[in-house]
């Protein structure tokens, strides 16, 4: 039988399929997830400076909003999604020059643990101070 | 003892919707799930479509994903497959074109194989000359394994299971993928030639090289063979980025 060559569009939501899979995948998919989620604060971040060019009192209504609990928590989110992402890129840049390559599983559980604190001590101080 | 296993098989043809169908097969309890496989094609449906050959996992033929994971289904016993569920799924392997039922088109795959331009040889096939090897041609008198060219014995049955398992694959074909690049690292090591070992490393250093490679080590996890392919891209890349920063510095 002739085979079809393109039979299926190419599933590229893989990315995002960790059913079964393994710690590696997992953090693959938490960096694409991370990424994604770090390119859209971007672009909220440039439309509220955009808020600047409203004058002062739209800019002090905008203040007004960002010190509410809701955003508090989304100022968390953001420590944290930055904490995961950059960490878990300085270990693919040292396992991916094939370095601790064998350990880097053990390298993402230590590196998460350290987004995790540091993510636990940054909401400590963005609701306290 | 006989038991009754109910099955969901994937079921296509070309200019047909793929879709999944049941069946129940009798085999022994101490069956592999590849015997539910041909009980399909035996009691239920001649025209079902799977690949076989070794049932011993040292063909690489019968790969497919079982209940949602790659495995070689020759060496997986159906009681184990069953443990906890309903009954077993058998999908065939992602990022293949499909060419109906379990069995896909493996002739790209094997084209980037021959990449490393390693010879397959194992002690059971025929050399060159047409003879089987002799145990001698193969290992040292202390037992062990020659350093030859033409000997690829990185342990890859050429399964196929990585490139179903790796997501980059997923986002295109024309990754050279685990295997391929697990085949190239074997020749570096191998070749004592360096303008041969310059054009390897020039292959792995390409656009679709060791590059595209982000970092899930699924094929790693998923080879039944111990290859560790996720390894040999990264040692590659440690050899590539380890020569042009001696080249940066004159030294290459
Ligand atoms: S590297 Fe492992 S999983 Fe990939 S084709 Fe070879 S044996 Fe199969």
């Amino acid at each position: 039988m002739q085979a079809e060559k393109s039979t299926r569009p190419r599933q590229v939501w893989q990315w995002a399929d960790v059913r079964r899979r393994k710690l590696g995948m997992w953090a693959y998919t938490l960096n694409r997830v991370s990424g994604l989620g770090l390119v859209l604060y971007l672009f909220i971040h440039l439309a509220v400076l955009r808020l600047l060019a409203g004058g002062p009192a739209a800019w002090d209504n905008f203040l007004a909003l960002v010190r509410s609990p809701l955003f508090l928590v989304l100022d968390v989110v953001l420590l944290a999604g930055l904490l995961i992402h950059g960490l878990n890129g300085i270990r693919l840049t040292i396992t991916g020059l094939g370095i601790g390559v064998p350990a880097h599983k053990t390298w993402f559980l230590a590196l998460m643990a350290a987004a995790l604190i540091l993510s636990a001590a940054g909401a400590i101080a963005i609701f306290t101070m | 003892m006989a038991i009754q296993v109910p099955i969901k098989v994937f079921r296509y043809r070309p200019g047909t919707a793929p879709h999944f169908e049941r069946y129940q097969v009798t085999v022994p309890d101490d069956a592999t799930v590849i015997d539910v496989i041909e009980g399909v094609w035996a009691e239920h449906d001649r025209n079902f479509m799977f690949r076989h050959a070794c049932h011993h996992a040292s063909c690489g033929t019968c790969a497919v994903r079982l209940n949602g994971y790659e495995r070689l289904p020759c060496i997986v016993p159906v009681t184990e497959a069953l443990a906890g569920r309903q009954e077993l799924v058998v999908e065939p392997l992602r990022n293949f074109p499909l060419v109906g039922d379990l069995v896909v088109d493996v002739a790209g795959f094997f084209q980037k194989q021959a990449a490393s331009g390693l010879v397959i040889t194992r002690a059971a096939e025929a050399t060159l000359s047409g003879q089987p090897f002799a145990h001698s041609e193969l290992f040292s008198q202390a037992g062990a394994l020659e350093e030859r060219a033409y000997n690829r014995f990185e342990n890859c049955i050429e399964c196929g299971i990585c490139i179903s398992a790796c997501p980059t694959m997923a986002a295109t074909d024309k990754f050279w993928g685990p295997a391929a690049l697990a085949g190239i690292r074997r020749a570096t090591l191998t070749t004592g030639d360096c303008q041969e070992k310059a054009a390897l490393l020039a292959l792995a250093d390409s656009e679709q090289g060791v590059w595209r490679c982000h970092s899930a080590f699924e094929c790693t996890e998923s080879c039944p063979q111990d290859v560790d392919p996720g390894g040999a891209i990264m040692s590659l890349r440690r050899e590539i980025v380890g020569r042009k920063v001696k080249h940066l510095f004159g030294a290459g």
